[in-house]
């Protein structure tokens, strides 16, 4: 690290390929956390997490037990261990002791993106409710038609107020915080949604994936959807994805170009085709499309706005080029991914690494090449949800095992302070 | 200090980034242009060598800089990128000798990962499109219309994430790229794309080439015949192409910079990273390329840029040192060198350390700063204002006047000089041995006080007196005639040049003599209404022995006037205003320019453009020199004119650009100066100040001074020790031959002839990371604590360190104790008489014991966690600010009682820090890794504890340069008095060599300047129409937020620049005077 701090101050390394380098660093450490402790008040599995996005201080988690609750994840409530372990205690809690509390499990708690004054939460009793921070109480009730899965909104938008929610229906809805009633119904999936995320890189594009399958895009500006990924359509058209060339490269075969150049000239018809599907009445063929065999149960467009990793109860994870909507063909070594509850997945701040609940452990992908980088083991139950701060290079994960776990690069805190003291009395 | 902040460059950035060749002024001027991070310089080729054109402020920090020449076009075109994601075109406009912009936009985008290599930006050669790699996996085009005219851009996805280099291949029916990039294996490859404008993608190019040297990350495309590229790596050189391969492996170097010679691209200049020259060849049977050849050329600093100018003239471009200007010599010289260096450009940057000093105690700070890396490593010593180097001193007491006399009209040497007292005067005179030595002039009356003396036609000096005026043969040294004043007037106040003499007896009368050969003439008298206070006839026109007009400065009614000679008719009258009279009064002219300068007993300067015809005065400007009366004279140096104030406050005032500049000398007091230039002092000043009379020669006139002290290695740390007069620094020294070695020394200079005095050699792999002079509680000695990091090439974070305390002893550093530490010793501070270190993640405070033995040790005492990594630390009182590698300032409180470290306050926001510095109890003032300044404030009074543990964010400002350190202190003699003198400063110093000043202001002065601000905003407008505003608020990742409570003075004071048309525009906006504009901007630039 001094090093790289050398290189930082003499000019010799930019500042952000020093940032890069050193966030990569410490997300490809994960361990644990030994420093920092998250006392989970729920009684039930934890199927929610996410930090507030204005300041990345505030974890919002959701319960099984219809609770959530808040924790201030910068500052410790106390100290444990001669201060090297940080407990956080929850800011406050909600369960189903306060009037306004959701009757069963809450599937989903989102905050406000523009501050922390609100926080949005769904649950199983068909309701969306909004939440003023401060107060602890509810400001606005959306009856949805089922059991609400997920919801969203758009970390960009400037221009709407609008949560996305995806539930047992067949139908998309989006609530208007700003009047308090629908403001879009999103027809399309032929079953219920169990993700929706919106884009990063346009406040107008939503993503949803349904237990039918498909992976709906929406421009919510335009009737019907304007995509439907299809996980056939691969990239093999288009130019390859880096590994893939490096490996076909390294086969160094004159029928391997050839065969490139063929394909490259193949590539206009794809094209036309392309255009045909913006329009907003799609073939009923590709309308019939699917990403994954089973249900999508959980979805993460990339912080850079180009790729969209999707999970599916085939237990297959997909990475798709939003672009192009092309299946990259990435293949990620997963084994068994939860089928009955959507799951929420994260991805590191430079998007190179994909963090997947599987089963009882957190697998972390390599995002381009699909293997597995690291394998998060420390819940005793089925994980639901993980949320990585990349402003603290820290992965929460929360599981049915009702606990919040920290994971972070080790620090060697405990043998300095032993040895520290020890040496006080040794010379 | 305050809030309210006002930054300002003192001295500019001088790394140079990016430099380019072409004809940009004119078709026919061959022009090199550098970019210096935030400012780009044009120069033009001449045969005497590069003469500078324009330097300019950009407002963004620049990322790319290519000329190229559109279609039809005679002259070339700047393409400017920022790494804000602007663009600019820009054009010469020669009638107006200006910048203007062609074309300019915005290329951000919203989707896509910044990269994090260098960015970007080709043009097609033949001038199809401009190509920009800004974010990872995207490539965005902005294509020429037939007309040459910028068109929409595009997205273009480059599969390839880690793109190392693209460029574009010369001889292509269709604009072709070549982009080197890495795979997640780590090979490199190259491969080739044809762009398809129509489809807005790209096609297959014609080849591609895997598996290529690890360490290549260079293209250099090859123009027609030859086309294709060559690929340096570390180990090999590659010619590749649709038909040939060729390559050949070279000694091992990083190859950072290359230089086309040839137009027809055969030859080229490689520099690498150990600052070696390569000439690399591709021969060639017609278009078929046979081979390449490499072969050394010498050494010059380590380049960043090379530009092949003209005729064996080459541009080095340093990041690392000074830029140079060499010749590539045809033979080789004694060392095998075929390089010479003709110049060199002072480069501080990387400034990675400094501190500020009073060497010569004099109340004037000087900074030393840790400059240049690797082998052009060294200390810069940086002065503000003009040095005088003292020859000889005599003590005199009570000199109330001094002139330089020459022996004879043509002599080019003075000989005389001549001292006057209250009562007597004295002449001195070099001897045969050179040395001053008391002598007589006979015909000169020495019982009373000179008014003036000078030198005039027909070998002849003239003395004024308070009776008479006495021309004196100056070879027979007798009296040859003499004018004396009427009875019952004495003379007040006289002036002469070589031929006239005007002055001034009581009751307002006005006398002007005139000098013949042996005669004196009363030409004309007349008798003013007042009296008069202060006079002059130096000549400025083409005659150098007579005058025009004269200049008087009057009592009672508080004027100066300007009268015609000979026949003293009053021309110009000008009131100054207030109550303080004139009492030095001066013709001069500064670059063809007439002035009038007019000092007034309360140190104010008065400056007024003469119109040498008419005698009007205009463009009056006041400003304040020191606070007691000013003596104004003239003196040469360097062939122009200067001219020098004598007072509280010495200064120069100078003229460059047409503009008059003000410079301090650094002596305190000085009441009198003249010219002395005699054969063993040529060029000097002799300067009466303080009861001595010195005469000395006065340093290059202009306003920062830097001394270079070369290492020949990378210091990271330095420190000075009053107590002991010494410099301690860490340094490393690298070894180019073998393996990447380096070794790490600590070691002792001393602080006036900077002479290695001692030095400690570090362990293997051990690094010193920080460096502080303290002493501790119960010991008067003073010590250097060294803090170390073993950085073993298997360990991510460093997990062993040491704090190394040494005393000196006859001027050698004596370790007296270490202390092993669990990781690098990132920061050390003195704190209550103890030592604080940052450890890691860990503040620790250890306590300075007196062992049984009576041997010193350190101890532990307490210590805090709770950092991810405490980089930098500043104490104050109980209170320690941490600037943390990733999550800004945290304020930690030292508890007595408990003996423990607590956190008090953080600021929550995820700044990646790079220095904080503690303004006041309350403020502080950080920077971080996106170029931002920021500050922050401890709420102590806050209502909830939340409020309380919350620093507050107070002001933000994009400064676009990486700060690597804050250090209170000043680069200017702080006057008690003044009212600058008042104003709390901090001193930065960057990577690219800025040394920069934040000012605290009063809260009624920063609302004045900020409005100020804003209306220059509207009548400067940024080359290339880039915005200030934007330029200047904060940006980070995640936010950009406009500039708050800080200011930028480099665009305030550019109001110095601007014309007077433009002055009045933001006079009238402002509703203030211009004067007024004036006085309160030059008031702020004396601040650096």
């Amino acid at each position: 690290m001094w090093r790289e701090i050398a290189n930082r101050e003499a000019g010799k390394t930019r500042p952000n390929s020093f940032k890069s380098r050193v966030t990569s660093g410490l997300s490809s450490d994960l361990q644990l956390s030994n420093h920092k402790d998250i006392v989970s008040p729920h009684r039930g599995s934890v199927n929610s997490l996410q930090v507030d996005l204005t300041e990345g201080r505030y974890l919002l988690s959701g319960a099984a037990d219809a609770s959530t609750a808040v924790f201030d994840v910068q500052r410790a409530t106390e100290y444990e261990g001669g201060g090297a372990i940080a407990k956080h205690r929850h800011v406050f809690a909600i369960d189903k002791q306060h009037r306004a509390a959701h009757k069963f499990a809450v599937s989903t708690a989102i905050w406000y993106p523009i501050d922390t004054g609100l926080f949005i939460t769904g649950s199983y009793d068909h309701y969306i409710k909004v939440w003023d921070t401060n107060s602890t109480q509810v400001v606005m009730n959306f009856k949805m038609p089922g059991k609400v899965y997920r919801a969203a909104m758009s970390p960009l938008a400037t221009s709407h107020m609008l949560i996305a929610a995806g539930t047992e229906d067949v139908q998309v809805r989006l609530c208007d915080i700003a009047s308090g009633a629908f403001s879009h119904t999103l027809s399309g999936h032929r079953d219920g949604v169990m993700t929706v995320e919106w884009s990063t890189s346009s406040e107008w594009v939503l993503v949803t994936g349904g237990c039918d399958g498909a992976i709906r895009f929406w421009d919510i500006r335009r009737a019907g959807c304007f995509r439907v990924l299809d996980q056939s359509r691969t990239q093999l058209g288009r130019r390859l994805p880096v590994l893939r060339r490096s490996m076909t490269n390294k086969k160094k075969t004159v029928t391997g170009n050839g065969a490139k150049q063929q394909l490259a000239l193949g590539r206009t018809p794809g094209k036309g085709s392309v255009k045909l599907r913006m329009h907003p009445g799609l073939l009923s063929t590709q309308d019939r499309a699917t990403a994954h065999y089973g249900a999508v149960t959980g979805s993460r467009v990339t912080e850079d706005g180009m790729y969209l990793l999707s999970a599916g109860s085939d237990s297959r994870l997909r990475l798709w080029d939003i672009e192009s909507g092309c299946n990259t063909l990435v293949n990620f070594e997963t084994a068994r991914l939860q089928t009955s509850k959507p799951i929420q997945m994260a991805t590191s701040g430079d998007s190179r690494l994909a963090f997947v609940p599987c089963m009882t452990a957190v697998k972390a992908f390599d995002l381009w090449s699909g293997e597995t980088s690291m394998v998060l083991r420390g819940h005793y139950e089925n994980v639901n949800c993980c949320w990585f701060s990349s402003q603290d290079q820290e992965l929460y994960t929360g599981g049915n095992d009702r606990q919040i776990l920290v994971w972070s690069s080790s620090k060697p805190h405990e043998d300095v302070s032993v040895a520290e003291d020890g040496d006080n009395w040794s010379d | 200090m305050s809030v309210w902040n006002y930054v300002v460059t003192a001295h500019k950035p001088t790394n140079v980034t990016h430099s380019c060749v072409g004809n940009f002024t004119s078709p026919q001027e061959l022009n090199l242009i550098t970019a210096k991070c935030t400012r780009i310089e044009i120069h033009l080729l001449t045969p005497q060598g590069l003469q500078p054109m324009l330097d300019v402020p950009i407002y963004g920090r620049i990322a790319t800089l290519e000329l190229f020449r559109p279609h039809g076009e005679a002259q070339d075109f700047l393409f400017i990128a920022t790494e804000r994601y602007k663009f600019c075109v820009l054009q010469w406009d020669v009638e107006a000798s200006e910048l203007i912009t062609r074309a300019m936009g915005d290329v951000s985008d919203r989707i896509g990962r910044p990269t994090d290599n260098a960015q970007i930006g080709i043009i097609d050669p033949d001038c199809r499109l401009i190509g920009l790699h800004l974010y990872d996996g995207l490539f965005k085009v902005i294509p020429f219309d037939n007309k040459g005219q910028l068109k929409e851009a595009f997205n273009i996805r480059l599969e390839e994430l880690q793109v190392l280099d693209i460029k574009f291949l010369y001889g292509c029916a269709k604009p072709t790229i070549v982009v080197l990039y890495q795979d997640n294996k780590d090979a490199r490859h190259v491969k080739t794309y044809e762009v398809a404008l129509k489809d807005k993608d790209f096609v297959e190019g014609p080849w591609s080439q895997n598996n290529l040297d690890n360490g290549a990350d260079l293209l250099i495309p090859v123009p027609p015949p030859l086309c294709g590229v060559l690929i340096i790596g570390e180990e090999t050189i590659v010619y590749c192409s649709a038909n040939a391969f060729k390559a050949i492996p070279i000694r091992p170097a990083i190859t950072k910079a290359y230089g086309r010679v040839d137009a027809d691209g055969s030859r080229y200049l490689l520099g690498d990273h150990a600052g070696l020259l390569n000439l690399l060849v591709i021969t060639h049977e017609k278009e078929k390329v046979t081979g390449l050849k490499i072969e050394l050329l010498g050494e010059t600093s380590i380049p960043s840029t090379i530009s092949y100018l003209d005729n064996a003239f080459v541009f080095i471009g340093s990041s690392f040192g000074d830029s140079q200007l060499i010749k590539l010599n045809l033979q080789p010289d004694a060392k095998g060198s075929y390089v010479e260096v003709l110049e060199r450009y002072v480069n501080l940057g990387p400034i990675v350390d400094f501190c500020v000093v009073d060497l010569e105690r004099q109340g004037q700070g000087q900074v030393v700063t840790c400059s240049g890396a690797y082998k052009d490593g060294s200390l810069r010593i940086v002065r503000n204002g003009i040095g005088i180097n003292e020859q000889a001193s005599v003590e005199l007491q009570g000199i109330k006047g001094m002139w330089s006399l020459r022996s004879s009209t043509d002599d080019p040497f003075d000989t005389f000089l001549v001292v006057s007292f209250i009562s007597e005067t004295r002449v001195l005179a070099m001897n045969l041995e050179d040395e001053l030595e008391e002598t007589e002039i006979e015909g000169f009356y020495s019982q009373v006080q000179t008014l003036f003396c000078h030198y005039a036609v027909h070998n002849q000096l003239v003395q004024v007196t308070s009776s008479s005026v006495r021309l004196v043969s100056s070879t027979t040294r007798e009296l040859r005639n003499e004018w004396n004043a009427p009875s019952g007037y004495s003379i007040n106040v006289a002036t002469a040049n070589a031929s006239q003499v005007l002055l001034a007896t009581g009751g307002g009368n006005l006398v002007y003599l005139e000098i013949g050969d042996g005669v004196l003439t009363e030409v004309k008298h007349t008798q003013l209404e007042y009296e008069i206070s202060c006079l002059d006839i130096n000549p400025i026109g083409d005659n150098l022995n007579h005058s025009q007009l004269a200049a008087v400065g009057m009592w009672t009614d508080i004027s100066v006037r300007i009268f015609s000679l000979p026949d003293l008719n009053l021309v110009t009258k000008e009131h100054l205003g207030g109550e303080i009279i004139p009492r030095s009064v001066l013709l001069c002219s500064f670059e063809g320019i007439s002035y009038l300068l007019c000092a007034l007993g309360d140190g104010h300067l008065l400056n007024f453009q003469l119109n040498l015809m008419s005698g009007e005065l205009t463009d009056r400007k006041k400003v304040s020199l020191g606070t007691q009366p000013i003596t104004l004279r003239t003196f040469s140096s360097k062939n122009a004119t200067h001219v020098f104030a004598a007072s509280d406050r010495p200064t120069v005032i100078y003229s460059s650009n047409k503009k008059l500049l003000y410079s301090n000398v650094n002596l305190k007091e000085v009441s009198h100066m003249c010219p002395f230039n005699s054969a063993a002092f040529p060029d000097s000043l002799a300067i009466a100040k303080e009861g001595e009379l010195t005469i000395g020669t006065i340093d290059e006139i202009q306003k920062l001074h830097i001394r270079s002290i070369p290492l020949g290695e990378h210091a990271r740390r330095i420190c000075h020790q009053e107590q002991s007069r010494t410099f301690a620094i860490c340094s490393l020294k690298h070894q180019t031959s073998a393996e990447e070695s380096e070794t790490h020394f600590v070691r002792l200079l001393d602080d006036q002839t900077f002479e290695f005095l001692s030095a400690y050699q570090l362990d293997p792999f051990e690094y010193g990371c920080s460096l502080l002079s303290c002493s501790f509680s119960d010991d008067s000695n003073v010590y250097y604590c060294v803090g170390t990091a073993y950085v073993l090439p298997e360990e991510n974070e460093p997990t062993k360190g040491r704090i190394l305390v040494f005393s000196i002893e006859d001027g050698k550093l004596q370790l007296i104790t270490e202390k092993e530490t669990k990781g690098a010793v990132y920061s050390l501070n003195a704190f209550n008489g103890k030592l604080l270190a940052a450890i890691n993640q860990k503040i620790q405070l250890y306590k300075w014991m007196l062992r049984d033995d009576g041997s010193r040790e350190l101890q532990s005492e307490c210590g805090h966690h709770g950092h991810i990594l405490a980089l930098y630390v500043q104490t104050r009182g109980d209170f320690i600010v941490v600037g943390d590698l990733m999550k800004s300032i945290s304020l930690l409180i030292y508890k007595h009682e408990e003996g423990a470290i607590e956190e008090r306050a953080r600021d929550y926001n995820a700044n990646w820090m790079s220095a904080v510095e503690i303004l006041d109890d309350d403020i502080y003032i950080g920077s971080e890794n996106n170029y931002n300044l920021f500050t922050v404030r401890k709420n102590s009074e806050g209502a909830t504890d939340e409020e309380r543990s919350r620093l507050e964010v107070i002001g933000e400002y994009h400064l676009g340069e990486f700060v690597n350190r804050f250090r209170h202190g000043s680069l200017v003699m702080r006057l008690p008095d003044s009212d600058v003198g008042q104003i709390p400063t901090v001193i930065f110093g960057t990577i690219n060599g800025v040394i920069g000043v934040i000012a605290s202001l009063p809260h009624d002065q920063y609302l004045f300047l900020e409005k100020l601000q804003t209306n220059l905003r509207k009548v400067i407008k940024g080359v290339g129409g880039l915005s200030h505003e934007q330029w200047r608020s904060f940006n980070n990742e995640k936010r950009t937020a406009d500039a708050k409570n800080f200011l930028d003075g480099d665009l305030i004071e550019s109001f110095l620049d601007l014309s007077r048309v433009r002055m009045d525009e933001i006079s009238k906006a402002m509703s203030v005077s211009v004067e007024e504009l004036c006085k309160r901007v030059e008031e702020l630039t004396r601040l650096h």
